[in-house]
């Protein structure tokens, strides 16, 4: 699958798989920044957290890329500290749901010392949380947790979904950021390719939302795979039933561009939130809290949410594949946005995980 | 340098923390400073002998309980006297308060009120160091309760595979808030150092300055060669968990208990050198609550600031 997301006026493009994009961003980081180092369960081994960091151990040193023990606390405490004193550490997490092991370093700790010493010290750091989806990840590979880390202040929390926002974002996060970041990228996006800039941006490109794919019918505010499956939606409602989907790519999660956001639903009065995880205190409330703090009256209608059903993830395929939303029910509520519910369109057949995920098959 | 000379240049700094907690005891009806306050009152030996054998760049993290190491590193009693007040001459702005004193300028870094949260950092810090060849250590400063949280262990391991430059210092004063030591500790933490091949040393003489002074130089001497020591000092906290009183009145722990301790320290048994040199350091405080006592404000301009 190819998906070609975001509008820019590059004239050079490339195809560049998630997971190279990756690559290169890590690689370029250790070759540019000498006190950048990585380290996570794996990272230099010959899985290379799904090929993100293949090779890098041998390219830079055991001391700029290594594995750690079973310590999510303690590495994350011991990247604080590296930090304090100059380093710029980059850990990673071969599943978001690990990095809880590391919530007190993360939340009490890296979240707060800017702030709680006055802004006279700062840890700047990358930590790269890993979602899992399919194959029966089950209730613990599987969570996807940007509204618990954007909740507490002092952190920056970013969901690339494109190769493009990891090629814009990291070298920005790593060369300039001056507090903790914690990226959350999708499994389901590593194997993919996309269409990326061949050319290294001549500016610093801010953290930011942008839109994905513009139209004027309805806004869908999307998180990092859902973009995807938002994307695909909308070329199907398009071409069945002329409807000009407005794709936002919330992208920066913790500091969204909300004017950017709150134009486009002015604009469409309609309003879909798709988003990784679940919808309770979450994405989708942050948005509608946006959008009622301004003036509630910009939306023709009550808005449409999409996300986790609200349990835990089932590891049976059976329920795993209703527990997701499907493009089936993304068109349709993109539908009944704009149509109705009696909108008497054909919807997608597709039920299950999409055609262009199918390469993704375990193990993992 | 003349050892009259050394104890002497101990015992003012260890006079000073006294005097300044004795300050703060004083002042805290007062509600000038409106945050919780740990006392080192008890403790100052450690501080000083430890500060006193490490290099200026050597870097110490330390916890809520850190006025001793605060000056003992020499941090500044103006800023630390308008922190404790939340006034925007403080170190942070009165953002942090005791709790979270630092003093970037002699690298004491940043105290933490969560326990033994900071241990790692101390030896991330100490792996930097080693990456770049730098001949700098770190100390991990926390209380016996610390070492009974995960991420002890974790950092021990750590540093211990990576043979790092760290020192971890245990201030054991046998209390975990009001918890005695034996209901909580199912091992000795020396033995336990030693699983993870790593060097250790225990000091009984928690009152005694120039002991501890030397303890610490040795396990320097290992530290400095690129491998983690486990130094534990056994001191007495004459005050309560927190705040400023005494709480030997609630009677989970008796005054005996801390007799001898009194029985043994200086600032209590060396009254001529605290006469000789109290009016001076009294003069130093009473400088530092001045100033404090005119330093503004946080205004509502740094609500929002410092927060990235």
């Amino acid at each position: 699958m190819n998906v070609s997301s975001k509008e820019r006026p590059s004239t050079q493009t490339r195809v560049l798989s998630y997971a190279g994009a990756l690559l290169e961003t890590m690689d370029a980081a250790l070759a540019d920044h000498p006190n950048t180092f990585i380290m996570g369960q794996g990272v230099d081994d010959f899985k290379g957290i799904f090929g993100s960091t293949t090779g890098l151990a041998q390219k830079y040193g055991a001391d700029r890329v290594f594995d750690v023990p079973l310590m999510e606390e303690g590495m994350t405490g011991v990247a604080i500290g590296a930090a304090l004193v100059g380093d710029y550490p980059i850990t990673t997490h071969i599943r978001a749901d690990f990095s809880f092991l590391a919530m007190n370093q993360i939340v009490n700790l890296a979240s707060k010392y800017s702030y709680m010493f006055g802004g006279i010290m700062s840890c700047p750091m990358l930590i790269r949380l890993v979602v899992g989806r399919s194959w029966g990840q089950g209730a613990q590979h599987s969570q996807s947790p940007q509204a618990t880390f954007a909740h507490y202040p002092g952190l920056t929390v970013v969901m690339p979904s494109t190769s493009q926002a990891i090629l814009d974002m990291y070298p920005q996060i790593i060369a300039r950021h001056p507090g903790p970041v914690v990226s959350i990228e999708h499994r389901l996006l590593y194997n993919l390719d996309f269409s990326a800039s061949a050319e290294t941006p001549s500016k610093p490109i801010p953290l930011t939302s942008y839109v994905a794919r513009e139209g004027r019918d309805v806004t869908v505010v999307a998180t990092s795979v859902m973009v995807l499956e938002a994307l695909r939606a909308a070329q199907y409602v398009a071409e069945k039933a002329g409807i000009e989907v407005e794709v936002i790519d919330l992208n920066s999660i913790s500091h969204p561009d909300w004017e950017l956001v709150i134009g486009s639903i002015r604009k469409t009065g309609r309003l879909v939130i798709a988003d990784t995880s679940w919808l309770e205190y979450g994405v989708a409330g942050e948005v509608c809290r946006q959008v009622m703090l301004r003036d509630p009256s910009m939306l023709r209608q009550a808005p449409a949410m999409l996300g986790m059903a609200a349990a835990p993830c089932p590891t049976a395929k059976s329920l795993e594949d209703i527990y997701y939303p499907s493009q089936h029910e993304t068109v349709e509520a993109i539908l009944a946005q704009v149509r109705g519910s009696g909108h008497g369109i054909d919807l997608p057949v597709e039920r299950s995980m999409t055609e262009g995920y199918k390469r993704f098959r375990g193990p993992f | 340098m003349d050892s009259d000379e050394r104890y002497r240049r101990l015992f003012r700094t260890a006079l000073t923390i006294r005097l300044v907690e004795e300050r703060i005891i004083e002042l805290y009806p007062s509600d000038r400073i409106q945050s919780p306050v740990h006392l080192s009152i008890g403790q100052e030996a450690v501080a000083v002998g430890v500060c006193d054998a490490l290099n200026p760049d050597d870097l110490v993290f330390a916890t809520y309980r850190s006025h001793g190491f605060y000056i003992a590193k020499g941090g500044s009693l103006d800023k630390m006297f308008a922190e404790l007040y939340g006034r925007i001459g403080g170190v942070s702005k009165g953002k942090a308060g005791s709790m979270h004193l630092s003093a970037p300028e002699v690298v004491l870094m940043g105290s933490s009120a969560v326990v033994a949260s900071s241990i790692p950092h101390a030896v991330g810090a100490a792996l930097s160091f080693k990456r770049r060849g730098s001949s700098r250590v770190a100390v991990a400063v926390f209380g016996d309760g610390a070492t009974e949280e995960g991420v002890y262990h974790e950092s021990l391991n750590f540093a211990a595979l990576m043979k790092v430059p760290v020192l971890f210092l245990c201030e054991d004063n046998g209390l975990a808030v009001h918890s005695f030591k034996n209901a909580r500790q199912s091992y000795n933490l020396l033995e336990h150092a030693a699983t993870f091949g790593i060097e250790s040393r225990r000091v009984d003489e928690g009152w005694d300055m120039l002991a501890i002074r030397q303890a610490t130089l040795d396990a320097l001497s290992v530290v400095r060669a690129g491998r983690p020591f486990v130094l534990e000092i056994a001191t007495g906290r004459y005050k309560e968990h927190v705040g400023v009183g005494d709480d030997f009145h609630f009677g989970y722990r008796s005054a005996a208990e801390i007799d001898t301790w009194k029985a043994r320290d200086p600032l209590l048994l060396d009254g001529k050198l605290v006469a000789e040199l109290k009016p001076e350091i009294d003069r130093e405080i009473a400088a530092a609550a001045d100033f404090a006592e005119n330093s503004p404000f946080p205004g509502r301009d740094e609500l929002l600031t410092d927060i990235i």
